[in-house]
């Protein structure tokens, strides 16, 4: 087979792109694949590159395809991205900790080498805590009700949610 | 209720010179970081919602057991060298000062506790006393810490804690921390052996005023970094543990300095005093400079007649915004080297009589 692009040298390189679900192939001889910019398929130590970059990731606790969808994890409290908390370092509200518990574990073991509090526990925490479990759990019946369109169900479902966030004190 | 303007003479208990190991340690400090539930951290918080935290605090302060105990003081109302004046005594932090939006302080009379309201967080309950005196902080803060949730709602979870704005301070919140005088292990270039093996045990090395300041004076602050993981207890006691390891080493290389360089060190200690007795006109740096070694000949009791209270005096009342406090007036740079020399000359003169 000779290369599509310049008709004189044998394909070497053999591409396949897929465009709005049609299966493209492309097949290039060495020289104008380089000079298009197409990389070409290198082998280190008997591993490919992109499963490479992926060992490095990682290797710093995340995995490269998780990476993007954990950056855009968004706080349902106060719309902060998992991303820019990473380059801000900082919270934007106390859901935070719930909303990027995925991402925030390991970043936290590394700061603490614990993830578990064991220090002083607020006296009424107990009962929030519980709230907040509550509101979760509703939260998340909510959703499915939607998703079912149980529409009486979820309107009844969010007025209870709405009165457990006045109660928590989430709405002054 | 007490004005800004009689803390200049009431001096706070944590400048008496008293507590445990008081040749070395010249402080020691617990901080406690707490946030109100339901609300988003001043990062992502719009004006009026500040303004509802700092309402909620000041509200919680004045209506809790707190009251007959602290003034509360509006920072946003404040003048820009009240601000300055509060950051000297160490009652608030420099960010604190100088942030924007609602925010306010609220501190006893002995200057021992102070409550910063929307800091980093939106509470920093801090507790400083003089000397080694860890323990006896960290009670105080608790016990402030305990009154203020009487009446606020704090974030926290049951597995990362205290939920706070920097992932650094999550669950105690807590940062215990102790000012050091260092000067002998400085001179002989020892001080490097201490940072290492202190941050081998994850703690963490500052300048005189906290987080990302230069130490200056041989002052420096050691703190805990690990807040999560571990029992308030168990963060007090390692450091506890740890600094009368580092005072140890300090009176043993200043005892070895003594002997080997006499001369030579009383020399430098009474060169220093000298120029504090008869300046002119002298620099903030070069007084902190200067008065480092005079505390180092207190100690050494090469020089006598100076207690370690005043040595504390002038190292807070000869900063920028306590000197304007004293002259009741706006002084250039130039202006304030000059009252701060005359300051210094006549405290000194108080305590050992006029030079020559």
């Amino acid at each position: 087979m000779l290369c599509q692009n310049c008709s004189k040298r044998a394909a070497t390189v053999h591409l396949t792109e897929v465009v709005s679900n049609t299966k493209k192939e492309i097949h290039l001889c060495e020289e104008c694949a380089q000079s298009k910019g197409v990389a070409i398929k290198t082998h280190i130590q008997g591993l490919e590159i992109p499963e490479f970059f992926g060992q490095l990731a990682q290797s710093h606790g995340q995995t490269p395809s998780g990476a993007s969808a954990e950056a855009q994890t968004r706080c349902d409290s106060c719309g902060l991205t998992f991303e820019a908390f990473r380059n801000s370092g900082k919270f934007g509200c106390p859901d935070c900790v719930a909303s990027f518990k995925k991402g925030l574990v390991g970043l936290v073991e590394r700061i603490h080498g614990g993830t578990q509090h064991r220090g002083k526990v607020p006296n009424r925490a107990t009962e929030r805590i519980a709230k907040q479990k509550e509101l979760m759990e509703l939260k998340e019946e909510l959703k499915r009700a939607v998703a079912e369109e149980a529409y009486e169900r979820a309107a009844r479902l969010r007025d209870t949610v709405h009165k457990l966030e006045s109660k928590l004190g989430y709405h002054t | 209720m007490i004005e800004l303007s009689q803390l200049q003479v009431l001096s706070g208990e944590w400048l008496s010179g008293g507590g445990a190991e008081a040749d070395v340690v010249v402080s020691s400090r617990v901080r406690l970081a707490r946030n109100v539930a339901g609300f988003p951290f001043l990062t992502r918080a719009a004006e009026e919602k500040r303004a509802a935290v700092e309402g909620l605090i000041r509200a919680a302060v004045k209506d809790s057991s707190l009251r007959s105990r602290m003034t509360y003081h509006d920072l946003a109302a404040m003048e820009h060298v009240e601000r300055q004046f509060l950051v000297e005594r160490h009652l608030i932090s420099r960010d604190h000062a100088f942030a924007q939006g609602p925010r306010g302080v609220a501190f006893t009379a002995d200057e021992r506790v102070s409550i910063m309201v929307n800091e980093e967080d939106h509470l920093r309950i801090q507790s400083l006393r003089a000397g080694l005196e860890l323990r006896a902080a960290f009670e105080l803060a608790n016990e402030i810490d305990d009154a203020l949730e009487e009446r606020v709602d704090y974030a926290y979870s049951s597995q990362f804690g205290y939920l706070t704005a920097c992932p650094t301070n999550l669950g105690t919140g807590m940062r215990v921390s102790v000012m050091l005088h260092l000067p002998a292990l400085v001179i002989t270039r020892e001080i490097e052996k201490v940072f290492q093996a202190v941050n081998k045990i994850n703690l963490a090395v500052r300048g005189l005023y906290g987080e990302g300041t230069q130490a200056s004076g041989d002052f420096y602050q050691i703190s805990n970094q690990v807040t999560l993981g571990k029992t308030e207890d168990e963060i007090v006691d390692n450091l506890v543990s740890v600094i009368p390891q580092i005072v140890k080493y300090e009176r043993k290389v200043r005892q070895t300095l003594l002997q080997a360089k006499r001369v030579i060190l009383e020399d430098k200690i009474w060169r220093a005093l000298g120029v504090l007795r008869v300046a002119r006109t002298i620099t903030s740096e070069e007084t902190l400079e200067l008065l480092s070694l005079v505390r180092l000949g207190v100690h050494l009791t090469v020089v006598e007649g100076i207690s370690t209270s005043t040595l504390n005096e002038l190292l807070v009342l000869s900063q920028p915004a306590h000197l304007q406090k004293v002259e009741s007036a706006k002084l250039s740079s130039h202006e304030r080297d000059v009252v701060r020399a005359r300051y210094i000359r006549e405290r000194l003169g108080k305590d050992m009589g006029p030079v020559g």
